[in-house]
């Protein structure tokens, strides 16, 4: 297949004039609702998923597409500038960009937001276009043992990366692992810890508790700290940043995008995984770690470049072989099925059309992206100045349709509202949510593969180390760890995290 | 209250009592308000895709609008008791598939209803068969072959479905015990997720749709061995049928149908099903629904439900034997 060929079949779709209309709007959808703290990507898909029935199959996913890469960049904007991340991706982007606004550095942090995560938008294009084949192939590698180490290693990185006490991080997972565990036991059937209620035979809903936890919760204990708001007089200044500031980000924009176009492929992972393995890795591998949590630009540039590549690349398993990696993905799935599109490795040759069209549509969306987010940065400021008590309920509002609007279901509503308290107490003990989810996500997938595994293995254990990537990953999670409970790093660690 | 108000009262009182009187026998046949199609699943599956297909087609034919709308969870049972618990007047209807019509009531013990009693079949939609393949590394290219390999390799096969208890299951197992092959049962969450296990070779065999496994034999990623039922596919020719090559169980697959609540009246039943079969056979929705991978088969309402009996049946008493249950 030759390469050029391909995005000039797909640029001559994602050209149309209503393909660069519906692109826009996705970008602009995805903007609005990164800035908003409390109003995830992955709830305004679900929301938006009834009125893409009418569209065409290509126009629909290159708007969905839009609303997700499009918050990634809205999301820093409000880390930057108040201190809250607009999306669990921009999380690491307040430790230092942050920092940044408060020393009067607001216009080059968010210049450095955009550009970083432009750069890494257009060459993560690039590799889903030139990679599409091979990364599928690697994605063929990973069967049950391999995923079980994968995920094993996802959570320790889960709790190496958690902010306060390493003991609460890991009970923080175990936690999220137990809830996980609830429904359907797929090796046997068995249901588990239903308490005889149907609706909790197939799991608690992602989604319910992603909203309740980091949309509601987070909004009511922003409520409960009304000093944040006064930090949004914080000047912009300049936008463009200065000769340092620039030489200091280009390499490790790069490096964030290597790293999140790797950590996007892989199921499970996605942008907000990204952003906190490149914020640390930037932090390890700088010779003056001692700036990061105090205004370095490497710690916006990275972790920023590799939220953007990493929401990207995580397209290349679902286009590709039509398997999502993750939630966001898993409601493109069902975008295509509605459609009449199957998912899977044929999308790439009977429909060249919708897959270069799509392909070609994030680059456009990238541009648009910077046009949308530098020039019109005071007006999404303005929106933040949108009082709580009127935000608030608001969000409350879109938070309980989007919940409802998933399953069509009360019960889901009620869940949400419920995770929405634990969240808030999690947040009140100085627990984390983020290895809570992680846990919650990950931890199903590592009982499932572990159990298949051995299945397939007929009961010898020995097979997570006889295969060479199994192995890999499980002797990486024990390096981790091993460095986790060392004092030497404990106390480094802990000044990563200081804000 | 002038003249004039009242004067239109007695109109508007004299008009109900006339309608009222005429509804009685005529009335148990027509439409008065929109109907709404319950889907229990979420947007985007088979039974989904039919509902949104059928309904603006069903719609001109009743003069009502037509509602589809998603009850999904618990495996089709919320919404399938949603209409088991409407009200019987057929303007609640139920598109589902066989998970929730045939091996549930055998699977779940204490479902919320019965699904012979509290719905009334209208009529079957489609009917989609099976891909039986392996993955390229399996040296055996034919059913016996595979069944020969299997011999001279005892604990080499593992078969993929969608589920415990799915129909996928069900039949892996019917096979293995008329037939005697030895296989390992390995569950996934659903077709697409063992499809891509026995892709990469996690798993090495697979009986699952014919829709979403056919690329995948065209493509040579997957090895076709056969085809569930007695038609062969029109995309994979070559392939042999699960009659031809004498299979224990001939008609497995996955299918659709049509239900409304208890009480629904047989007159109404049978204007639903004529409607119906109105719809599913106009030429451009069965080409529609042949993209889907299956065929349309419509029925009379008795023979739908001898169909249901049959099934429920049939796959009980393999849920029985196996003691496999989900509750």
């Amino acid at each position: 297949m030759d390469l050029i060929g391909n995005l000039a079949t797909g640029f001559s779709v994602a050209l149309t004039p209503a393909n660069l209309g519906f692109c826009f709007l996705g970008a602009l959808i995805g903007t609005l609702v990164g800035v908003l703290p409390g109003i995830a990507p992955i709830t305004t898909i679900a929301m938006l998923l009834p009125f893409t029935f009418t569209l065409p199959p290509a126009s629909s996913l290159i708007m969905l597409a839009g609303i997700f890469y499009g918050a990634q960049y809205g999301g820093s904007t409000t880390a930057i500038l108040v201190n809250v991340p607009g999306e669990s991706s921009a999380i690491v982007t307040c430790l230092d960009g942050h920092q940044m606004a408060r020393k009067g550095r607001a216009g080059p942090a968010l210049a450095i937001a955009a550009i970083a995560s432009f750069a890494a938008g257009t060459i993560a294009t690039l590799i889903i276009a030139t990679a599409s084949a091979p990364m599928a192939w690697l994605a063929l590698k990973f069967t049950a043992p391999e995923y079980f180490s994968l995920m094993v290693l996802g959570l320790t990185g889960a709790v190496v990366l958690a902010h306060g006490a390493p003991g609460k991080a890991v009970a923080m997972v175990v936690v999220g692992l137990m809830l996980g565990l609830v429904g359907i036991d797929v090796n046997t059937g068995a249901p588990r810890m239903t308490f005889g209620i149907a609706e909790l035979g197939d799991g608690i809903g992602f989604v319910p508790i992603a909203i309740g936890m980091f949309g509601i919760a987070e909004l009511a204990v922003t409520l409960g700290r009304p000093q944040d708001r006064t930090l949004l007089d914080v000047k912009l200044g300049s936008l463009w940043p200065s000769r340092e500031e620039f030489r200091a980000s280009v390499p490790a924009m790069l490096r964030g995008t290597a790293l999140g176009s790797i950590l996007g492929v892989l199921p499970g992972g996605g942008a907000a995984l990204s952003s906190f393995a490149a914020y640390a890795f930037e932090k390890k591998s700088s010779k003056t770690p001692e700036r990061f949590g105090h205004g370095a630009i490497e710690g916006v540039a990275a972790p920023e470049a590799a939220n953007n590549a990493g929401a990207q690349t995580s397209f290349i398993p679902l286009l590709t072989l039509g398997i999502p990696g993750n939630a966001i993905m898993a409601l493109m799935v069902g975008a295509m099925m509605i459609q009449g599109v199957q998912p899977g490795p044929q999308v790439m040759t009977s429909q060249p059309e919708l897959f270069w069209g799509v392909i070609a549509s994030m680059w456009t969306g990238n541009l648009m992206l910077i046009v949308l987010n530098l020039p019109l940065i005071g007006l999404w400021v303005s929106l933040l100045r949108v009082p709580y008590r009127l935000m608030f309920p608001a969000i409350v509002l879109f938070c309980c349709i989007g919940t409802y609007s998933v399953g069509n279901s009360a019960f889901d509503v009620g869940v949400m509202l419920l995770f929405a308290l634990l969240g808030v107490f999690f947040i009140k003990v100085g627990a984390e949510p983020a290895p809570f989810i992680l846990g919650f996500i990950l931890g199903p997938l590592m009982e499932e593969n572990f159990r298949r595994a051995m299945m397939l293995s007929r009961g010898d254990p020995m097979v997570f180390l006889e295969r060479p990537i199994s192995a890999g990953l499980l002797i990486l999670s024990a390096v981790l760890f091993a460095v986790l409970v060392s004092p030497a790093l404990r106390s480094g660690r802990e000044k990563v995290f200081q804000e | 209250m002038g003249h004039h108000t009242r004067r239109l009262v007695v109109a508007a009182l004299a008009a109900g009592a006339l309608g009222f009187a005429l509804a009685g026998p005529a009335d148990a046949q027509n439409f008065t308000k929109p109907v709404t199609i319950i889907v229990p699943y979420a947007p985007g599956g088979t039974s989904d895709i039919l509902a949104r297909l059928i309904g603006p087609k069903l719609s001109e034919g009743i003069g009502q609008p037509v509602i589809v709308e998603n009850k999904p969870s618990a495996s089709g049972n919320i919404g399938a008791d949603f209409v088991a618990k409407a009200a019987g007047d057929g303007h609640t209807l139920l598109i589902t598939d066989v998970g929730t019509l045939a091996t549930q009531p055998s699977l779940v013990k204490k479902l919320s209803f019965d699904v012979q009693k509290d719905l009334v079949p209208v009529t079957m939609v489609m009917f989609s068969p099976y891909l039986f393949a392996v993955h390229p590394s399996v040296p055996a290219s034919s059913w016996a072959e595979l069944l020969a390999y299997a011999k001279a390799n005892p604990g080499k096969l593992n078969i993929a479905n969608s589920g415990v208890g799915s129909i996928q299951h069900l039949t892996a197992i019917v096979v293995q015990k008329k037939r005697g092959i030895d296989w390992t049962h390995v569950p996934y969450r659903g077709g697409a997720a063992a499809i891509r296990a026995v892709v990469a070779n996690e798993s090495n065999v697979i009986m699952n749709g014919a829709l979403p496994t056919t690329p995948f034999v065209k493509q040579g990623q997957l090895k076709g061995l056969a085809v569930s039922g007695e038609k062969r596919l029109a995309q994979l020719p070559d392939l042999p049928t699960f009659k031809e090559i004498d299979m224990p169980i001939v008609e497995t697959g996955s299918w659709q149908g049509f239900l409304a609540s208890k009480g629904t009246p047989p007159p109404m039943v049978a204007r639903l099903n004529a409607e119906l079969r109105k719809v599913l056979a106009i030429q451009e929705i069965s080409a529609k629904i042949v993209e889907l991978g299956g065929d349309v088969r419509t029925n009379t309402p008795d023979e739908f439900t001898a169909w249901m009996t049959k099934a429920i049946a049939e796959w009980g008493e393999v849920a029985k034997a196996e003691n496999i249950s989900l509750d």
